[in-house]
C-alpha cells in the first residue's frame, strides 16, 4: 500500500469511530504488531540507503498524524461517555423542593419588635416586670388609691393569694425608677389582663409603655417623641391629633388619635402625658427636681392597624393557617 | 352619659352643628362615644373620664364648652322660691365633713294643674332613666341638667327627725330594687329615729320610697363628700346616677339652688303646699381650694412662651380666679365644681386644654442618655427566632385556663386561682404551657391539619415565692399519611432533642445533661429531663398515652418545656484558631450490653483516651440480626489531633488500644 492511500484511510477511519472499542480496534489496525504503519516501518530496511531518510521522514509524519487523530478521537469519545452517563441523572426540575417550612413569629411579637426596635435605637432600655402584681404597684404607686373611680376603668382580676394580674404595664415604670433612678429612658412591652371580653377586648392583651425621666422634661418633648414614632410606624403623611384625657398617673394627660385615610375617622392609638409628681415622689425621686413623660399603647391595636385584622380575637385563636401566613 | 343635643344647644345659647360641637368637646377632653337619632333629636353618648365630675350634667358640659369657645356662660338660674309652710323636722348632721350641708323641703296636698311636660319625659328617656313618679322625674331631670342628685321620700313613713350619720354595727337597708345591704360602719346613711331611710348619696331605702299612694313628700338635696361615697356602691356591686356623681364630686354650692330649681318646676305644674327650704350647714363645709403657680411653671412644663395675661384670661374663662399676686407667685382660687384641680400641674393642664394640645410646640430632646445595658428581651427574641428557623410557628395563649384541665393532668398543685374569673374555663393560672399547646393542637386537628410544629414563650405560674416563670415550650405532631415526595423526616425524641441541643449550642450553654424523665406527663421510657449542671431546667419527650384522651386528642405528640429564666445569658464565646496539623480518625464497632447508655460509653472513652482526643461521633446503633440477645452493636468514629504536631501512627494506635481495653474492662464491650 502506498503512503498516500494509507493516509487517506487513516483519516477516514478516525472520522467514523463512535466508541472506545472501535478506537481500540483502530489502534490495533495501525500500530498493532501487524498494524499497517508497523508493517510499513519494517519495510524501511529493504530500501536502498539513499531513499531511507526521506521514507523515514514520511513514516514519521504519518505517525504524528495518527497521534493527533487518536487524541482528538479519544477526547471526543470521553466527552460522549460523560454526556451519556449524565443523561441518566436527568431530573424533573419542576417538582417541588424538599423544603422544610420556615416557622413564623406571632404577629404580636413582630409588632412589638417593630416598636421596641424604634425606641431602642433612640436609647431606650427594654424593661420587663412581673405579670402578677401587688395592689401597691398596679394602683397606689400610680396615684390610684383605693376607691378611686379610676379603678373602675380597670376591670381587675384578683388572685386567691392576695395579688392581682397587672391591668397595665405601668407598674414597670415604678419598679424601674426604684431600681435605676434618673435619668431614665425605658420601654416596657408585656402582657396585661382585664376582666373584659367582646369583639374588641380579650381578657389578656399586650401593652407597650415608655417612660422618660430627667430634669426639665416637658410636654413638647413628649409630643416630639410621639410624632417621630407615628411617622416611623404609620408613615410620614399620617394626620395626628392630641386631645386631653385622664390618667391618674399623668398630668397633663393626652390621648393620641390618627386619621384613618379610608374612613376619615379618628382612631385612638395611645395615651400619654407628663408623669404626675405624686408618682415621681412615691417612686423615690424628687418631683421638684425631676419631671418626665410616659406613653402607652395596645399592641393588638397596633397589629390590627398594621395587618388590617378585622377581629382582635383571631390573634389568640392560634389557627396555624392564620399564623403561618 | 347620654345627653340630648337640644338640651346642650339650649344651655350654650347657640346652635353649632352636632359634628362641630362634638369635635370641639373632644378637643377639650370630653370624648363622644356615639351619636344616635332620637325622636327628631339626637342623643350624644359621652364617655366621661372619672376626674371630670363637673361635666356630669348638661350645664357642666356647656360651661366647659363656653370656656373653650370664649363665650359667656350663665350657670344657675336663681329661682326666687319662697315656701308657704314651715319645714317641721329637725335635721342633725352627725357625720362632720362627710355631709356638711343638707337641704330639705316638704310638699303636701299635691294636685296636678297642667299637663306633665313632655321635655322632661323625653330628657329622662334619652338618658335611660326610668320614669317612677312625677316628683322623682322632676328631681332627676334637674339632676341631669345641673348635676345635683336629689331624693324624694314618702314623708309619712319617716318617723321623727332626720339625721345624717354613719351606719351602726349590723345595720341593714333594703334599697330600691329590693336589694338588702348589710352596711359597714364606714357607710353614710340618712336615718329617721328608727332606722336608715337612705344609703346616703347612693340610693334611697325601699321602705321610705314614694309610690302612687304617697300623700306627703320630703325632698332631700345635700352635699356628700366624694371621699365618703367613693367605692361604696361598687363594694355592693352596683352603681347609681347619684353615686357616680357624688363620688366624682358635686358642686358644694349647688344643693340649695338645684332644689329650688326643682321646686320652681313643681310649682309650675302642680298646686301644692310647699314648706320653706330648710338648709343646715356645719363647720366642716368645704372652702374653695387655692393653688399657687408661677408663669415660669406653666411654660417650663409645656415648653411654651405664654404671657401672664394669656394664662390669667384662660383660667378666668374656666372660673379659676386670680385672687393674689406676690411677685412671680400667682394664687388662684378653684371654683366649687372642680374637685379635680388641686396641684399646679392640674392648672397647667387646664391652660393646655384651652390653648389646644395640637397648638402646643413639638421640641426635640436627644440630650437624655443613660448607661447602656443589654436587655433580656433580646435574648428572648433570639430564642423565638431560633425556633422559627427550626420550623416552629409561634403561638400566644391566655395565661389562664380551666382548673379541671390541670386536675386531669394532675398538675393543679400550687396553682393560683382567679377570685373573679370571666368564666370557669378561665379560672386558674396555668402551671405549665402544655395544656395550652395541646388545646392549639386539638383546634388545628379539628380544622384539618395533620402536621403541627408550634412553640410558645410565656409564663407559667406557681404559688411560691417566685410566682411566675418564663417558659419555652414546643410541640410536634405528625400524622401525615402523604408526606412531601422527597421528604423522609422521622419526628421522634431524637429529632426534638437535636433541636434543643442546637439551641443550647447556639446560646453557648454548656453542662447540659439528659436523664430518663421523672415527669409523669411523659412517656416513662422515651422521655428525658434536662439538667443544667444539677438543676432541672426542662423536660422533653412524647406525651404519656394515658393523658392523650383528657387533652381531647387521640394520638401522641412530642413536647418539650424549658425554664428560660434558668438559662445563662452568655456573652460572645471565644473563637479558637483550628490546629494546622491533620486530624486522625479511627472507626470502632463494639457489641455491648443493651442497658449501657451512650453517656456511659462516652465517659469511658474520655477516661480511657486522655491524650489528643478531640471527639466522638456515633454513626450506628443496631440490635437486630447477628447480634446476641440483650446486646447491641454501636459504631463510632473517634478523632484525635494536636495543635503542636502531626500525630504518629504509634501515638494513635496507643490511644485506640486504650479505648478498646477500657471499653472491655469497664463496660464489657467486645470489639467486633
Amino acid at each position: 500500500m502506498d503512503l498516500d492511500a494509507l493516509k487517506a484511510n487513516l483519516k477516514k477511519d478516525f472520522q467514523q469511530i463512535v466508541s472506545q472499542e472501535e478506537l481500540n480496534q483502530l489502534k490495533v489496525k495501525y500500530l498493532g504488531k501487524k498494524g499497517q504503519i508497523t508493517e510499513l516501518s519494517k519495510n524501511i530496511k529493504n530500501l536502498p540507503s539513499k531513499e531511507r531518510p526521506s521514507f523515514g521522514k514520511k513514516i514519521g509524519e504519518l505517525r504524528s498524524l495518527y497521534e493527533d487523530l487518536l487524541s482528538s478521537a479519544q477526547e471526543k469519545i470521553e466527552l460522549q461517555i460523560i454526556n451519556e452517563s449524565l443523561e441518566k441523572e436527568r431530573i424533573d426540575v419542576t417538582l417541588p423542593g424538599s423544603f422544610k417550612s420556615q416557622g413564623k413569629l406571632h404577629p404580636l411579637t413582630i409588632t412589638t419588635k417593630k416598636i421596641t426596635d424604634f425606641f431602642s435605637s433612640k436609647g431606650y432600655l427594654i424593661e420587663d416586670g412581673p405579670e402578677i402584681e401587688s395592689d401597691y404597684y398596679n394602683f397606689d404607686a400610680l396615684n390610684i388609691p383605693k376607691d378611686h373611680p379610676a379603678r373602675d376603668m380597670h376591670d381587675t382580676f384578683y388572685l386567691d393569694n392576695g395579688n392581682l394580674l397587672r391591668t397595665h404595664t405601668s407598674p414597670v415604670q415604678i419598679r424601674s425608677i426604684e431600681k435605676r433612678g434618673a435619668p431614665l429612658k425605658i420601654i416596657c412591652p408585656g402582657k396585661v389582663y382585664r376582666s373584659d371580653a367582646d369583639k374588641t377586648h380579650t381578657p389578656m392583651f399586650h401593652q407597650i409603655e415608655g417612660l422618660v425621666i430627667d430634669e426639665n422634661v416637658n410636654f413638647g418633648h413628649l409630643k416630639n417623641e410621639i410624632m417621630t414614632f407615628i411617622d416611623f410606624f404609620f408613615g410620614l403623611d399620617t394626620k395626628v391629633r392630641f386631645r386631653p384625657s385622664y390618667f391618674p398617673f399623668t398630668e397633663p394627660s393626652a390621648e393620641v388619635d390618627i386619621m384613618d385615610n379610608k374612613s376619615k375617622n379618628w382612631l385612638e392609638i395611645m395615651g400619654c402625658g407628663l408623669v404626675h409628681p405624686n408618682v415621681i415622689d412615691m417612686a423615690g425621686l424628687d418631683s421638684k427636681k425631676f419631671s418626665g413623660f410616659a406613653f402607652g399603647m395596645g399592641i393588638e391595636r397596633m397589629a390590627k392597624l398594621s395587618y388590617k385584622i378585622e377581629d382582635m380575637r383571631s390573634l389568640f385563636s392560634n389557627d396555624i393557617k392564620f399564623l403561618s401566613q | 352619659m347620654k345627653v340630648l343635643y337640644s338640651n346642650i344647644t339650649k344651655a350654650i345659647k347657640a346652635k353649632p352643628k352636632i359634628e362641630s360641637l362634638c369635635y370641639d368637646l373632644t378637643l377639650i377632653g370630653i370624648e363622644v362615644d356615639e351619636i344616635k337619632s332620637f325622636q327628631g333629636d339626637k342623643i350624644i353618648d359621652f364617655d366621661l373620664t372619672p376626674n371630670r365630675g363637673d361635666c356630669f350634667s348638661v350645664k357642666g358640659l356647656a360651661r366647659d364648652y363656653c370656656a373653650y369657645k370664649d363665650k359667656k356662660f350663665s350657670s344657675v338660674t336663681k329661682s326666687s322660691f319662697k315656701g308657704k309652710t314651715k319645714f317641721n323636722k329637725k335635721i342633725n348632721l352627725f357625720a362632720k365633713d362627710a355631709c356638711p350641708a343638707y337641704s330639705a323641703v316638704s310638699i303636701t296636698n299635691l294636685k296636678l294643674i297642667k299637663k306633665f311636660p313632655d321635655y322632661i319625659k323625653k330628657t329622662l328617656k334619652a338618658a335611660g332613666i326610668q320614669s317612677i313618679h312625677p316628683l322623682v322625674d322632676i328631681v332627676n331631670f334637674v339632676m341631669l341638667e345641673s348635676g345635683q342628685p336629689m331624693h324624694v321620700f314618702d314623708q309619712d313613713k319617716i318617723e321623727g327627725d332626720i339625721e345624717v350619720r354613719f351606719a351602726k354595727t349590723k345595720e341593714q337597708i333594703k334599697i330600691l330594687g329590693e336589694k338588702n345591704l348589710k352596711l359597714s360602719r364606714d357607710c353614710l346613711v340618712i336615718a329617721d329615729e328608727k332606722e336608715p331611710i337612705a344609703f346616703a348619696g347612693i340610693s334611697g331605702g325601699l321602705n321610705h320610697s314614694v309610690s302612687k299612694k304617697t300623700q306627703n313628700f320630703l325632698i332631700e338635696s345635700a352635699f356628700f363628700s366624694p371621699s365618703i361615697i367613693k367605692g361604696k356602691a361598687r363594694r355592693y356591686g352596683f352603681q347609681t346616677d347619684a353615686s357616680q356623681r357624688f363620688e366624682r364630686g358635686v358642686d358644694f354650692n349647688l344643693h340649695e339652688d338645684a332644689l329650688k330649681e326643682a321646686l320652681a318646676i313643681i310649682q309650675e305644674i302642680y298646686q301644692a303646699d310647699i314648706s320653706n327650704v330648710e338648709t343646715i350647714k356645719n363647720k366642716h363645709f368645704p372652702k374653695k381650694k387655692v393653688i399657687n403657680i408661677s408663669i415660669k411653671d406653666v411654660n417650663l412644663k409645656l415648653g411654651t412662651d405664654l404671657k401672664e395675661n394669656t394664662i390669667k384670661s384662660i383660667l378666668n374663662r374656666l372660673e379659676i380666679k386670680l385672687i393674689k399676686k406676690n411677685k412671680n407667685n400667682l394664687t388662684f382660687e378653684v371654683p366649687s365644681h372642680r374637685f379635680d384641680l388641686s396641684i399646679k400641674e392640674d392648672l397647667i393642664e387646664e391652660v393646655a386644654r384651652i390653648v389646644g394640645y395640637d397648638n402646643l410646640p413639638q421640641i426635640k430632646n436627644d440630650s437624655i442618655t443613660q448607661h447602656y445595658e443589654k436587655s433580656d428581651y433580646d435574648f428572648i427574641n433570639q430564642i423565638k427566632t431560633f425556633m422559627t428557623n427550626k420550623g416552629f410557628n409561634e403561638v400566644i395563649n391566655y395565661s389562664f385556663l380551666d382548673r379541671q384541665v390541670l386536675e386531669n393532668l394532675d398538675i393543679e398543685n400550687k396553682s393560683i386561682s382567679i377570685k373573679n374569673p370571666l368564666n370557669h374555663s378561665l379560672s386558674t393560672l396555668r402551671t405549665s404551657l402544655l395544656p395550652s399547646l395541646a388545646t392549639n393542637l386539638e383546634f388545628n386537628i379539628n380544622r384539618g391539619q395533620n402536621f403541627l410544629s408550634i412553640f410558645e414563650m410565656g409564663k407559667s405560674f406557681s404559688n411560691d415565692t417566685h410566682m411566675e416563670y418564663l417558659n419555652l415550650a414546643g410541640l410536634i405532631y405528625d400524622d401525615e399519611k402523604f408526606k412531601n415526595w422527597n421528604t423522609n423526616q422521622n419526628y421522634d425524641f431524637y429529632y426534638l432533642k437535636g433541636i434543643l441541643e442546637n439551641l443550647f449550642a447556639e446560646f453557648r450553654i454548656e453542662k447540659i445533661f439528659w436523664k430518663k424523665s421523672q415527669n409523669d406527663l411523659l412517656h416513662p421510657y422515651a422521655s428525658a429531663d434536662i439538667y443544667l449542671k444539677n438543676k432541672l431546667i426542662g423536660t422533653v419527650g412524647s406525651i404519656n398515652p394515658r393523658f392523650i384522651k383528657s387533652l381531647g386528642l387521640n394520638k401522641a405528640f412530642l413536647y418539650f418545656e424549658i425554664k428560660v429564666e434558668s438559662l445563662p445569658r452568655n456573652d460572645l464565646g471565644k473563637l479558637i484558631a483550628p490546629s494546622i496539623y491533620p486530624i486522625s480518625q479511627r472507626d470502632f464497632s463494639f457489641e455491648i450490653d443493651n442497658k449501657v447508655s451512650y453517656e456511659q460509653i462516652e465517659n469511658c472513652i474520655h477516661i480511657s483516651s486522655k491524650n489528643f482526643l478531640i471527639g466522638t461521633k456515633i454513626f450506628d446503633v443496631y440490635d437486630g440480626k447477628n447480634i446476641s440477645d440483650g446486646k447491641k452493636s454501636i459504631a463510632f468514629r473517634i478523632s484525635w489531633g494536636s495543635s503542636k504536631k502531626t500525630l504518629s501512627e504509634e501515638e494513635i494506635n496507643k490511644e485506640a488500644n486504650l479505648i478498646i481495653s477500657g471499653m472491655q474492662k469497664k463496660l464489657g464491650a467486645i470489639l467486633r
